[in-house]
């Protein structure tokens, strides 16, 4: 159970505050703060470590790369919002995302678009 | 983008479903829903109702309702997607469903309608005693109790301290669990509900002051032609909302009653508007002279703080022309409104509304005064 917060410092954990919109793959990630030498906080986003990959073949749907398409092409089409393209870099360990579309004809990994499965199978 | 079916769209829609632990609904109910309707407000318990076809001969008639599906304390998960990001918009339990036998087709319909998971509070009676626990003590010792259903306490300390001393005083429940914890906000002039998410099966039970700071919300833009998002926009000004609470304390030595200062509401309204309204209606709380200063300073401070807010607004938007979900109890822009109206205001309730093709959402917003405080909002 959460250790209950003084007033003072409740409204400091305002919804919002989160630099990071809930739409980015930084949403979740924790938030430190280090202190300077002098004193002062800085506050700093951690290393975000990537999701495991579900190893269940109902979780992903398949895309077949053709020429010309690009990641954030991918995340309109199987997501509605070209800025959601991380979510397929996500599910295919690439380091540079414009790997995931280099070679026409390979085969990528879709994720579901929400918690449960689903959302990645209604290509168009 | 409008056209699109849920489930095709930028928008989807999952639906969960199970005793305590949940699963995906087979597609059959998902195909039968006809539409859904979510109320979340704050400080108020949530409530939802959903309606499906019931199709002769089909799943739900045949084998999902014989077999208990429906029933009452069925735990409901229904999650939003827009734009890729999950949002749990709902964790609830069904209370009562409703069959309703037609004999046009297709207007044969199950009617399902149910409260968020702080119904689990308001079941059972109890008596109990809290010796030597302050306010917050004692919410966060209730909540702990609910922790099966994946609630974590998020409590707050109350603004106005009160030591508690069993010497003088023993503060006792009686009624629901629910119910003592919705007193104990109220006397502190704190909300207390149900936040679900951010995974289906998980959430957070909050007690503290309405979150009334932090960035606001993408803003509803009214009155720009195509630039709109929201529909229609309504304000009201209630100058008869706002209270002056006058409160007296005796002091046992001496017997004397004095008045207690006017509180400054501030921490717990901070300004929204540039022009605060006046307070019209004077109002004495009765029996503050048998509590302790704390106690009585705390009432007066939550009396006068949730009498402030006198404007409320009230509208609608569609889902996917705005782009992002209102969320409610936080802040959120207005713009296109004039200058008395435009500004951040604290969206207290919102509704959603889903059936296949479309997600339209009524809400209100509430703030203490007239007159934005910034010529921007966020867009």
């Amino acid at each position: 159970m959460a250790e209950p917060q003084s007033y003072e410092s409740a409204l400091d954990a305002i919804p919002g505050s989160h630099p990071y919109p809930r739409s980015s793959r930084y949403h979740d990630a924790e938030i430190g703060v280090h202190t300077q030498p002098d004193g002062t906080p800085v506050r700093y986003v951690k290393r975000r470590l990537l999701p495991p990959i579900s190893a269940d073949p109902e979780d992903t749907a398949t895309h077949t790369v053709s020429s010309g398409e690009r990641p954030d092409h991918l995340g309109q089409r199987y997501f509605g919002d070209p800025a959601a393209w991380w979510r397929i870099a996500d599910a295919n360990p690439v380091l540079d995302p414009r790997e995931l579309t280099a070679e026409p004809g390979e085969e990528i990994a879709i994720p579901g678009g929400f918690p449960g499965g689903g959302g990645g199978r209604h290509g168009r | 983008m409008a056209d699109e079916p849920v489930g095709q769209g930028p928008i989807h829609l999952e639906l969960r479903m199970g005793p305590q632990l949940t699963r995906p609904v087979p597609a059959e109910v998902t195909e039968a829903l006809l539409s859904a309707q979510i109320t979340t407000t704050a400080g108020e318990r949530s409530g939802f109702q959903m309606a499906f076809d019931l199709t002769k001969k089909g799943a739900i008639v045949d084998r999902l309702l014989p077999e208990g599906f429906f029933d009452p304390r069925t735990r409901v998960i229904v999650t939003a997607v827009v734009k890729g990001t999950p949002i749990v918009l709902l964790d609830g339990l069904i209370v009562r469903h409703e069959v309703g036998a037609s004999n046009q087709p297709g207007q044969t319909t199950l009617t399902v309608t149910g409260e968020d998971l702080t119904l689990l509070m308001d079941l059972e009676e109890r008596t109990d005693r809290y010796p030597n626990l302050s306010p917050w003590q004692r919410v966060s010792r209730i909540l702990a109790k609910y922790t099966d259903y994946g609630i974590e306490a998020d409590v707050v300390k109350e603004k106005i301290l009160q030591p508690p001393n069993a010497q003088r005083r023993v503060d006792y429940q009686t009624g629901t669990d629910l119910q003592y914890v919705t007193d104990l906000a109220q006397a502190n002039g704190y909300v207390f509900y149900l936040i679900p998410g951010p995974v289906p099966g998980v959430s957070t039970a909050y007690w503290g002051p309405e979150k009334r700071i932090g960035t606001p919300q993408h803003a509803l833009t009214v009155n720009m032609d195509v630039n709109s998002t929201v529909d229609q926009l309504t304000f009201a000004y209630d100058g008869t909302a706002r209270e002056e609470p006058q409160a007296r304390v005796q002091d046992p030595a001496t017997r004397t009653a004095t008045l207690l200062a006017q509180p400054d509401i501030s921490p717990l309204r901070p300004p929204l508007g540039k022009r605060a309204t006046p307070a019209l209606k004077r109002k004495t709380l009765s029996g503050t002279a048998k509590k302790d200063r704390a106690q009585a300073e705390a009432e007066a401070l939550a009396r006068a703080a949730t009498s402030a807010d006198a404007i409320s607004g009230s509208g609608s938007l569609d889902v996917s022309r705005h782009g992002y979900l209102l969320q409610p109890r936080q802040l959120v822009g207005v713009r296109g409104t004039g200058v008395t109206y435009d500004g951040e205001y604290f969206v207290k309730s919102v509704t959603h509304n889903l059936r296949p093709g479309s997600f339209q959402q009524n809400f209100t917003l509430t703030r203490e005064g007239l007159i934005a405080r910034s010529n921007v909002v966020r867009p």
